[in-house]
């Protein structure tokens, strides 16, 4: 009897995603003719001759053929239980530019007790000469294995007597001692393939959590029963022998403005939910969020240093004792913490060191920091719980069970009244309440000492906003001269503060843009709130540039758009087959008056505009106007969505595309006598 | 009377460890804080050549960290693999006024392998360390030595590593035997070490203070030319159980080739006979080689193979025959073995590749310099230059990756200095025509061709056999123009001695020409637009452009019936200085609107007041580049 649960999951990276989260239910038909392992060698003309047309003219090599075989087995010489994964490819190389893949890289795991191992690589170049396949094997000596870090190892070779249409094949096993994650097939490469097979063997006793990642679907799937797969202590096991089958699977091709290619490349994930022992006993690893919850709380890495407020029962009432309510509490608090404890550029959901340490040594990674804030912000009797969440590099939450080691990141939530504050500790120059750019991606889960958990969105809680102001006069050598001011708030004013704050001073910073700048003289320059970076940053620039020759024409153009014109079209592209990710919404206003003095009348001007983007996404308006002496120009920008799906693209292309073409436009000022 | 002395010899100990060890921030003077994100506040490098496999070298160095941006002064990092190796290091933290915070040692630093990209087993490891501290400004000193088991590269002494970082102190020790034969080089210091000889050991001592921190400034010369250095390099010497010795290019050369090539260049008898038989039916020595390298190109690639001797010995050829891959040095190696089969004889050249125009100095001969090779061949009255690792570029081109500096060739004879050709302005040409047919509603299409050469050519050789995708996405980057779009796009390679890469496309720019009130707005330099160059006050260094260029662009404009010409005068902008010209001019020949813009930069070194000139005749040039017609539609 087959006691595996399997169920495929696919889950996908949207923005609705609660809507596309969805279960494969596995097919029933066996219409499909399931391939075993391919011999090693057996190329044949159809493979040389393979049209790489039919699936992709544009690729530099495919995949012909890649069969992939999981188990579980005894390892004899230790007696443990380990996985052995047999892999076999087959490349057929069309050009030079394809010749990359033949540099193998596999990456192997160790740590001080186990590793991976690598056993029986073979590797060969075929060459069709003089109407025969010639075979050139690669060296064993020709492998090289590099140390890469602490816990990897790679192993790398090259493929000898590489050609235009060469074929190559490899082939590997690898042992592991991995079984918790079993072994992630990936279905979608740089290049595209024709066929790739994945045949696991699951011990009835285990049972995993099986999801398939990505846009594209199995073309099969079949799940068939192996009597007596696994001996273990006397008993023989039975086994699910299930495969995976994807044909013409498209070449994955990253683009601008994406979060973590593994949330869109295609691939198969395990991890295992539980055991059971041969006593009948069942061991849970995968569990509810009710386990994980208990878990986390309990956990001395993390909710042991939640709990720590007596920690900061000194020094926390000696800061706070000013504050007049809970907010400003809170804020002192967590520039006391921001000041005090440095982040170490480590992620992670746990502790490194234990809070007092990490405050002692004034560094830490960030669930030190954050996890410090929260027992800080509690010791003033501040209700605040913890976040776990993924960071936008590492890729979408599977959120149809806890998979706790999709999260690679905790900050902390500040509840006052009917009020929460995200905060995170590790970027000084962001405001209280705004998350780092990197956390953005999705949802995070609620983690509260008391109280079961759950999931909040993680949207950053402050526009990007910048205001230009410019008011000037134009003067009788043709020079606009006047006062410039910005605001900017949210990942702008940051932006700015990282920028300035890369100079040694202020004036060095100015120094620098009024050289970057060669058509425009800054005279005077006012920098506020530089580092009181809960208030909008404000610079002042008292400028001077010249728009035409002075030569006093009664006739003369002007443009503008002085202040951030658009002449590029940042999404150019004729296709977009992923979603653009910008992380917040934005929004940018210019505002100009120019006294211009005399009497002038606007013979022509750029139209004035207001366009927008389906569903609210976004808006353009610009007016300009010449009242009595002063010419006026007004300009709102505004995305209002983080996210736009891939349908939205051409939306968006268009709407710059109107910008770009209206800004071409210029003034054109007559004197009047 | 006794005691009184030792307890004034010791106190002056004393009151000298202290001075020397206080890192209160407030002790910097205030000009090494200007423009400064770090300070060197004492840093002592001691090098001391007990032998010639045996080479100790201890560094004690005392950095204040002013701010994020210094960070990278406060960074360690130590290269080690089976002939270097870390005896030791330590260190400590010190706060703003100077008292310590933590230490570290060995176990705090990470450890990694220095492989770059696809590289085929790098012997070579690093150990990191960077502080985590978040109030400015901290000092960190660190303590290490490190053993070298060769002394054929001695480390360098560049007492002020970058532009934003000053110097308190600096010096730089070395020891040798006093019967050792070294040759030193000296940039940019002024004085003379201080050097004490006795019976066991000569001791010579580098020294400097008070090196201010200064504005990075653009169109800079090589930092060689302003920089203070010493290098030394030693007559005798051993590396990786190789023993020799040198006092110039000549014998270095000679060594290198005798016992590092030498050995490396047999094949086996049936590669030589395939060679022969491949040239049989070719008349000089230049088309033998030709057909050799065109042989190379189709049977090998680049795989980078830093294993053995640091690097610097080439696997055999017979291997690379074997595999059809190797590094630059296995497959110059390589050629040269194919080339010897045939009687050809050609240099393995040690060259400094990069953009940037390196030399080798021809006063001072050592292995440290270089990092490429490149094949030569001194045919008779035509020399030809070989880059072994590219299998697009053409026969007898060397690209902007090794042009116009001094190589350094290892022949059987000794080394020998030769300087590979230059690519000049003149010849770095970048030559368009196209022609635009505008519609009514400012839509524009038409044929645009391009042909690339010179250094020009190598900026666009590796879009050649890349797929039409890739093709469109580099279009795309180049032209970067609101709604242009582009078909039939085809790249021809010549591929001769002067090569020339000619770029062929259909572009559509749906509503380029905008329309408002009557008007058609028309920028006329439609792909082409220079841009400006940062001003710098007070320019302090030479202005270096280090490679000219000329670019043409011809767009002949169609305008549509509804356009009234009477009004478009003909148009012309000239500007002239000591780094280049300019001329763009607009005519009119009945509805045919043509715009033509010449651009030619000359390379070289200009003083440094001459800086504002070049800044404003780029800046005239980016204005002139924005030229755009309002021509008036019929009404």
């Amino acid at each position: 009897m087959l006691n595996a649960r399997f169920k495929l999951l696919q889950y996908l990276p949207t923005h609705s995603m609660k809507k596309i989260f969805f279960f494969l239910l596995l097919s029933s038909t066996y219409l499909t003719v399931f391939a075993q392992n391919f011999d090693f060698g057996s190329i044949t003309y159809d493979d040389y001759e393979f049209d790489r047309k039919k699936l992709d003219s544009n690729a530099n090599a495919v995949v012909l053929k890649e069969f992939g075989t999981a188990r579980v087995e005894i390892d004899d010489a230790t007696g443990r239980l380990e996985l052995l994964f047999d892999y076999h490819v087959k490349i057929k190389i069309y050009n030079k530019e394809g010749f990359e893949n033949a540099n193998v890289i596999v990456p192997l795991y160790k740590d001080d007790s186990r590793e991976e191992t690598i056993n029986d690589l073979k590797a060969s170049t075929f060459n069709y000469v003089n109407g025969r396949f010639v075979e050139t094997p690669m060296d064993k000596k020709a492998t090289f294995f590099e140390n890469r870090s602490k816990y990897t190892k790679l192993l790398k070779f090259t493929l000898p007597n590489l050609k235009e249409g060469s074929i190559i094949e490899y082939s590997y096993r690898l042992k592991s001692p991995n079984l918790f994650n079993f072994k992630t097939w990936e279905f979608q490469w740089k290049i595209p393939k024709v066929i790739s097979e994945y045949l696991v063997y699951i011990p009835g006793i285990y049972n995993y959590n099986v999801s398939l990642r990505g846009y594209q679907k199995l073309t099969d799937q079949k799940v068939e029963l192996a009597r007596e797969c696994l001996r273990l202590n006397g008993a023989n096991i039975d086994c699910s022998k299930i495969t995976y089958l994807m044909k013409d699977i498209p070449a994955f091709i990253e683009e601008d403005n994406m979060t973590a290619p593994s949330n869109f490349k295609s691939a198969i994930y395990f991890e295992l939910s539980d055991v059971t022992n041969p006593s009948g006993a069942k061991t849970s690893y995968t569990k509810t969020w009710k386990d994980v919850d208990y878990e986390l709380t309990s956990d001395k890495s993390f909710g042991s240093q939640m709990k720590r407020k007596d920690f900061y029962k000194e020094i926390v009432p000696a800061i706070v004792k000013d504050a007049p309510d809970d907010l400003t509490k809170a804020k002192v608090i967590f520039q006391y913490i921001k000041k005090q404890i440095k982040w170490d550029n480590y992620y992670g959901i746990y502790c490194a060191d234990n809070i007092k340490k990490s405050f002692d040594n004034r560094s830490g990674n960030v669930a030190n920091l954050n996890l410090n804030l929260i027992a800080a912000l509690s010791a003033a009797n501040l209700d605040a719980e913890a976040v776990i969440l993924s960071t936008r590099e590492n890729g979408i939450i599977n959120k149809l069970y806890p998979v706790i080691s999709d999260f690679n990141y905790v900050v902390a939530k500040l509840n006052i009244g009917d009020k929460s504050y995200m905060l995170d500790a590790t970027e000084p120059l962001l405001p209280f309440g705004l998350l780092p750019l990197r956390c953005m991606n999705d949802q995070g889960r609620v983690i509260n000492l008391k109280k079961p958990s759950y999931w909040i969105d993680l949207k950053a809680s402050q526009k990007t906003v910048t205001n230009y102001i410019l008011n000037g006069k134009l003067t009788n050598d043709g020079k606009i001269v006047g006062t410039l001011t910005t605001i900017s708030q949210g990942y702008a004013a940051y932006a700015k503060r990282k920028e300035i704050k890369k100079y040694s001073s202020p004036d060095e910073y100015v120094e620098k843009l009024d050289d970057r700048l060669v058509k425009i003289k800054i005279s005077e320059h006012e920098i506020n709130n530089l580092d009181s970076v809960d208030n909008p940053l404000t610079e002042k620039y008292e400028i001077e540039f010249t728009v035409n020759d002075g030569s006093n024409k009664k006739e003369f153009y002007l443009s503008p758009f002085f202040i951030n014109a658009i002449s590029k079209n940042p999404f150019n592209l004729n296709v977009r087959t992923y979603p653009v990710d910008l992380g917040a919404a934005s929004d940018e206003r210019i505002i100009i008056n120019i006294d211009l003095k005399d009497k002038y009348s606007l013979l022509e001007k750029p139209k004035n505009l207001a366009i927008a983007l389906p569903n609210s996404g976004g808006k353009y308006l610009l007016q300009t106007q010449l009242d009595e002496n002063i010419l006026s120009l007004s300009q709102i920008l505004q995305f209002n969505n983080a996210v736009y799906q891939p349908e939205e693209y051409p939306f968006l292309k268009e709407f710059y595309s109107k910008i770009i073409q209206n800004q071409k436009v210029e003034y054109l000022l007559k004197r009047a006598d | 009377m006794k005691y009184t002395l030792v307890l004034i010899s010791l106190l002056a100990i004393f009151n000298g460890a202290f001075a020397q060890d206080n890192y209160d921030v407030d002790l910097i003077p205030g000009a090494l804080r200007n423009r400064a994100n770090s300070c060197i506040r004492n840093e002592e490098t001691v090098v001391d050549m007990r032998a010639p496999e045996n080479v100790m070298v201890t560094v004690k160095r005392a950095i204040t960290v002013f701010n994020e941006n210094g960070e990278d002064e406060a960074r360690l990092v130590l290269y080690y693999d089976k002939n270097t190796s870390i005896k030791a290091i330590k260190g400590e933290v010190y706060n703003a006024v100077g008292k310590p915070i933590s230490k570290f040692s060995q176990s705090d630093f990470s450890d990694m392998s220095v492989a770059d990209g696809f590289s085929l087993f790098v012997d070579s490891r690093v150990k990191h360390y960077l502080p985590n501290i978040n109030q400015y400004p901290y000092t960190i000193v660190y303590n290490y030595e490190i053993r070298n088991k060769q002394n054929l590269i001695i480390p360098r002494w560049i007492p002020k590593p970058g532009d934003d970082v000053s110097v308190e102190r600096s010096s730089y020790t070395f020891i040798s035997k006093p019967t050792d034969d070294v040759r030193i080089k000296t940039l940019n210091f002024t004085g003379e070490p201080e050097v004490t000889i006795d019976d066991k050991q000569k001791k010579m001592i580098w020294k400097t203070s008070n090196i201010l921190a200064v504005k990075t400034e653009p169109f800079s010369p090589d930092p060689e030319t302003y920089r203070t250095s010493v290098q030394i390099a030693p007559k005798q010497f051993t590396y990786y159980n190789h023993k020799g010795s040198y006092q110039n290019w000549e014998e270095l050369g000679k060594w290198v080739y005798n016992d590092l090539i030498k050995q490396r260049n047999t094949l086996a008898p049936t590669t030589i006979s395939m060679v022969k038989d491949l040239v049989k039916n070719e008349k000089s020595d230049k088309d033998k080689a030709r057909k050799i390298y065109q042989y190379l190109q189709e049977k090998t690639r680049y795989i980078s193979v830093q294993i053995g001797i640091g690097g610097m010995q080439p696997i055999a050829a017979s291997e690379v025959d074997r595999l059809g891959y190797g590094d630059c040095k296995a497959l110059v190696n390589y050629m040269q073995s194919l080339l010897k089969a045939v009687d050809i004889d050609s240099y393995y050249c040690i060259v400094e590749a990069g953009n940037e125009k390196v030399s080798v100095d021809p006063q001072f001969a050592d292995l440290a310099q270089g990092n490429h090779i490149i094949l030569c061949l001194p045919l008779k009255g035509d020399t030809i230059w070989l880059e072994c690792t590219n299998q697009k570029i053409p026969f007898g081109y060397l690209g902007d990756f090794t042009d116009d500096r001094l190589v350094f060739a290892c022949t059987p004879e000794g080394g020998k200095l030769l300087r590979t050709p230059k690519l000049t302005a003149q010849n770095n040409l970048q030559v368009r025509k196209v022609s635009l047919n505008i519609k009514d509603d400012g839509t524009a299409n038409g044929n645009m061709n391009t042909v690339f050469s010179g250094s020009q050519y190598d900026n666009s050789e590796s879009i050649i056999g890349k797929s039409l995708i890739e093709q469109q996405k580099f279009l795309k980057n180049s032209y970067n123009i609101d709604n242009i779009d582009f078909e039939n796009i085809t790249y021809l390679q010549q591929k001769t001695e002067n090569p020339k890469v000619i770029e062929d496309i259909k572009v559509n720019l749906r509503h380029y020409a905008n329309i408002n009130n009557g008007k058609m707005y028309l920028q006329l330099n439609a792909f082409n637009v220079t841009r400006s160059i940062p001003e710098i006050k007070a320019r302090r260094l030479p202005v270096y452009i280090n490679r000219g260029y000329t670019d043409e662009d011809t767009i002949i404009y169609s305008l549509p019936d509804n356009i009234s010409t009477d009004f478009i005068l003909p148009l012309k902008k000239s500007f002239e200085s000591d780094f280049g010209t300019y001329e763009s001019n607009v005519s009119l020949d009945g509805k045919k609107l043509i715009y033509h813009r010449k651009i030619k930069i000359i390379d070289g070194t200009f003083p440094a007041e001459k800086y504002a000139l070049f800044s404003k005749f780029m800046s005239d040039v980016n204005m002139a580049d924005h030229l755009k017609l309002m021509l008036s539609l019929k009404k």
